[in-house]
């Protein structure tokens, strides 16, 4: 009864308008492969989705309960390499692999939850990533389990069937790319529900001040591993997602300290704790990288006729700017953190507001 | 030597000793971090980059002007004083009143930018800076000691020497002592905490430049070492007690022997688990570190 | 009965007695002041029984049971809560939101909690500051909302700190009142407070810390004539 009335009062906190927006978005994304058929636009859409994914699972931890686990890459790999040693040593399709992951990082959030939560602040942070480092090497160090350093390379991906009817195979991007749509709808979704329940409420005032949340009767050691699980297990979807998307993993990738970090500022680059913020995170982060690995830029720079591909500066450019898209990420999260310590989203909030208030 | 055919105490000997050599470059890198968290209450993340930049510019001055690895200690410092300098004008110095976990990042920014713009520059290849000394050797009572471990060892006792007495002889390290214990008293006090912080950061950069001068020798100079030796950083400044010294001193001796004896007993690769395994330990049961009084 | 009981409770702080061997009791339905000199060991008490820091040595009981070693969240659970002396509002939260996250202890519904704070927000009045966020209200009103909160836990007995510290005349009051009418909703309270005119109204019995011991306890009328509790006040202005 309860939760009918509760979903009432989300129901009727949406705005026609916004609904509109959101309904206009959807249907788009969904037609995209259908209009579009470049590979290429798959693939950026496809790595946007998966950073989404990434971004908001983080956030769930990070973003509202204040808990700055840099260490997510321990998920992450979890994720992906539960999948891809069940696919490429048991024959079991990742479909049902990274339910596996799932299972396999939340319990691992649970062991490294009752670690790390027992710390806060710098130490928190300090905690994780040692925990993160500790499944790295050790991933690293079981040859026999994991393939070491060489890491893990995908044969074949076996077709998504129900019964004897083949759903889809896999051949072109297009599965992929509404896998991780709903992937990243579902967690998007999952945000919205934590938001707007008891949950959320909770989660915040930990981060707001855990002492106060304490005394007013929160379970702190319940809620903040209940908020790594969902995080944990959300993140390992993507972990997943990414080694069968990829096809090829190893630790120095997918349970590296970049890979944590980079997680992160997914996040603090749209602005934490809010539902857009590692949309528009992703939004800015996936195609500038892109447009640095593919070289987009230095072409751009050549032709707008600002360099010449002869000249010193050009070649430099076109040899090592591909190489420079985490270099970006660096001074991005710099200048976030100097200019716009809300993210890009608050930052644009904020600049309208102040122009509102100077119409008025 | 073979250590397989080693002596079972000459071969604990020597690995302890050659742990004790190691540690003392450790125990510099994480004396720099100890002052910056000491004066500052940050963290800095890009401690190891801030080596790495170190390491890269002893291969330069070796490569270009032939200058001695070990000699370039004279050049490191100062640079590396500046350049950290300039970080804490530029950056650090904004950030100090905004929440820990920007300032955290600010650091992994600051670190993610050093290391990827000496990987545009360099590449990420690995590079190697050969001396005559560098695989040389020596024997002390039947254990082998590798020369440009001792040597690093020397100056890094010398250098450790002069910093305890800049922090306790001179004015402006009792500034800097002032600072670190109470920022608000030291500023009534009519201490100048930004400058004070400027040098601190300076220090601390040029600490770990020139832990980066002593090893270059000894390791693999790539763009990427950094992220590792700012945890090894890390671990040592915890398991010394966050803001000591004299901890970090200990605590970066007492990673050098757990990492050599781990790659002995354990494994090679196995021995970072090890640490990293102690550092956890310690934050849960010890968070003041191994030195540092207990809180409650 | 009593609703809470202290018997021999210590807390150290390595070589530093902050409270030893303090035994007292907590009619029910009652409000007890706790004065004593800065540093006295009231705050430390207050963290001791609400389980916010673990005991040195003693027991604690809340309506006849041990509560020792409980939680804070347990604690509140169970109908006792505290402010905090330095106030501790969820900053970047609505008014409305802070008091929702203490009604939440005893629903799971959003709109109960909701109706429950609005109830809180106007009982303190703040309720036309409920979309506020929290971070923009003056001391006075953080004090308040301090109180809304705890009372939005449906508590049996409150610990309030110093929560007309740093008010001018006027909004003490009000809180004075609030107090009273709390008492008469049958809430037992005990109040740490430094406004001894204030205590002495509002109190029926006064325990005084010093230096961590319990030096005195009584009615109003007994504490201001007890010998021991007027020179610990007189060493503390001269000091
Ligand atoms: N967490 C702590 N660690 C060490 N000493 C503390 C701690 N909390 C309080 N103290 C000390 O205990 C004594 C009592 O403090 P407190 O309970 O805050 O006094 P009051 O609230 O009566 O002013 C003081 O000397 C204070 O410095
Ligand atoms: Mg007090």
């Amino acid at each position: 009864m309860s939760m009918i009335s509760e979903a009432l009062v989300i129901l009727r906190s949406i705005k026609p308008a916004g609904l509109l927006v959101f309904l206009a978005v959807l249907i788009s994304l969904a037609a995209f492969p259908l209009v579009v058929e470049s590979p290429y636009a798959h693939h950026i859409m496809i790595l946007i989705f998966l950073s989404v994914i990434m971004g908001q699972s983080w956030n769930i931890l990070g973003g509202y309960t204040g808990q700055y686990s840099v260490g997510h890459a321990a998920y992450f790999g979890t994720g992906a390499y539960t999948t891809m040693m069940l696919m490429q040593y048991q024959q079991v399709p990742p479909w049902f692999g990274m339910f596996a992951g799932a299972a396999t990082a939340i319990a691992m959030a649970l062991i490294i939850g009752s670690i790390c939560f027992r710390l806060r602040g710098p130490y928190f942070v300090l905690a994780s990533i040692a925990a993160a480092e500790i499944l790295r090497l050790s991933a690293l160090n079981t040859k026999e389990l994991t393939n070491g350093a060489e890491g893990i390379l995908a044969t074949d991906i076996p077709p998504l069937k129900i019964g004897s009817l083949v759903v889809t195979d896999f051949l072109t991007k297009v599965p992929f790319y509404y896998t991780a749509l709903v992937f990243a709808l579902l967690i998007i979704a999952v945000t919205c529900i934590v938001q707007h329940s008891k949950l959320g409420f909770y989660f915040q005032a930990i981060r707001e001040d855990q002492d106060a949340a304490h005394s007013l009767g929160i379970n702190l050691n319940l809620h903040k591993n209940l908020s790594l699980a969902i995080s944990a297990a959300f993140t390992s979807l993507a972990g997943s997602f990414y080694a069968v998307y990829i096809g090829f993993i190893d630790p120095t990738t997918v349970l590296s300290m970049d890979m944590s970090v980079q997680i992160v500022l997914i996040c603090i680059i749209g602005g934490i704790g809010t539902i857009m913020g590692p949309v528009v995170g992703s939004l800015v982060l996936v195609p500038l990288s892109e447009a640095l690995r593919s070289n987009l830029i230095t072409q751009g720079l050549i032709s707008a006729g600002l360099v010449s591909e002869e000249s010193p500066v050009g070649a430099f450019l076109k040899e090592n700017l591909a190489h420079a898209h985490v270099l970006i990420y660096g001074i991005l999260v710099v200048v976030v953190i100097l200019y716009m310590p809300e993210g890009v989203l608050g930052f644009v909030r904020n600049m309208v507001r102040a122009r509102e208030r100077s119409n008025s | 030597m073979d250590s397989a055919s080693m002596q079972p105490v000459l071969l604990f000997l020597q690995s302890l000793i050659s742990g004790i050599l190691v540690g003392g470059v450790y125990a510099l890198i994480g004396i720099g971090l100890t002052i910056i968290f000491g004066v500052m209450r940050i963290i800095n993340f890009a401690h190891g980059d801030i080596m790495m930049i170190g390491m890269y510019l002893t291969f330069n001055l070796f490569n270009l002007f032939g200058i001695d690895p070990f000699a370039s200690v004279l050049i490191c410092i100062p640079l590396m004083f500046l350049f950290g300098g300039l970080l804490q004008k530029l950056f650090v110095n904004r950030v100090l009143n905004a929440l820990p976990q920007n300032q955290i990042l600010l650091t992994i920014g600051l670190g993610l930018i050093m290391s990827n713009t000496v990987m545009l520059i360099y590449t990420s290849d690995y590079k190697i800076l050969t001396t005559s000394y560098s695989s040389g050797s020596f024997k002390f009572m039947g254990i082998s000691i590798s020369e440009p471990l001792a040597i690093s060892f020397i100056i890094t006792a010398v250098i450790t020497g002069l910093l305890y007495w800049f922090l306790m002889k001179t004015d402006m390290g009792q500034a800097i002592r002032a600072t670190a214990q109470d920022r608000q008293a030291a500023q009534l006090m009519g201490i100048d905490v930004r400058r004070m912080s400027i040098i601190s950061f300076g220090l601390g950069a040029a600490l770990a430049g020139t832990a980066g001068a002593l090893i270059s020798p000894t390791y693999y100079i790539f763009p990427q070492i950094g992220s590792t030796f700012t945890l090894k950083a890390f671990v040592i400044t915890v398991l010394g007690g966050m803001g000591s010294v004299i901890g970090a001193t200990l605590g970066g001796i007492l990673i050098g022997i757990a990492e050599s004896l781990g790659a002995v007993y354990i494994s090679s690769g196995w021995k970072e688990v090890l640490v990293y395994m102690i550092f956890l330990l310690v934050l849960l049961f010890k968070p003041s570190g191994l030195l540092g009084k207990s809180r409650v | 009965m009593a609703i809470l009981e202290l018997r021999h409770v210590s807390k150290f702080f390595g070589g530093l007695a902050a409270n030893s061997d303090v035994s007292f009791a907590l009619e029910e339905g009652m409000i007890k002041g706790l004065i004593g000199p800065n540093g006295a060991g009231k705050t430390t008490l207050f963290n001791c029984i609400t389980g916010y820091y673990p005991t040195s040595r003693g027991e604690i009981f809340f309506k006849g049971n041990p509560i020792t070693g409980l939680q804070p969240d347990r604690v509140c659970r169970l109908g006792m809560v505290r402010t905090w002396q330095k106030v501790r509002p969820l900053v970047k939260m609505s008014v409305l939101d802070n008091v929702m996250v203490g009604a939440l202890c005893r629903t799971n519904s959003l709109s109960a909690a909701r109706e429950i704070a609005m109830e809180q927000l106007r009982v303190v009045g703040l309720d036309p500051k409920s979309g506020f966020i929290a971070e923009g209200l003056p001391i006075g009103e953080r004090k308040k909302l301090e109180m809304a909160r705890v009372l939005a836990t449906k508590p049996e007995l409150l610990l309030l700190d110093e929560v007309m510290g740093g008010l001018n005349p006027a909004e003490s009051e009000e809180i004075i009142q609030l107090i009273l009418d709390i008492k008469q909703r049958g809430i037992t309270q005990m109040v740490i407070e430094h406004d001894m005119k204030a205590i002495m109204r509002i109190s029926d019995r006064i325990v005084v810390l010093n230096s961590g011991e319990k030096l005195a306890e009584g009615t109003p009328a007994e504490i201001v004539s007890n010998q021991e509790v007027v020179d610990a006040y007189l060493g503390e202005s001269h000091a």
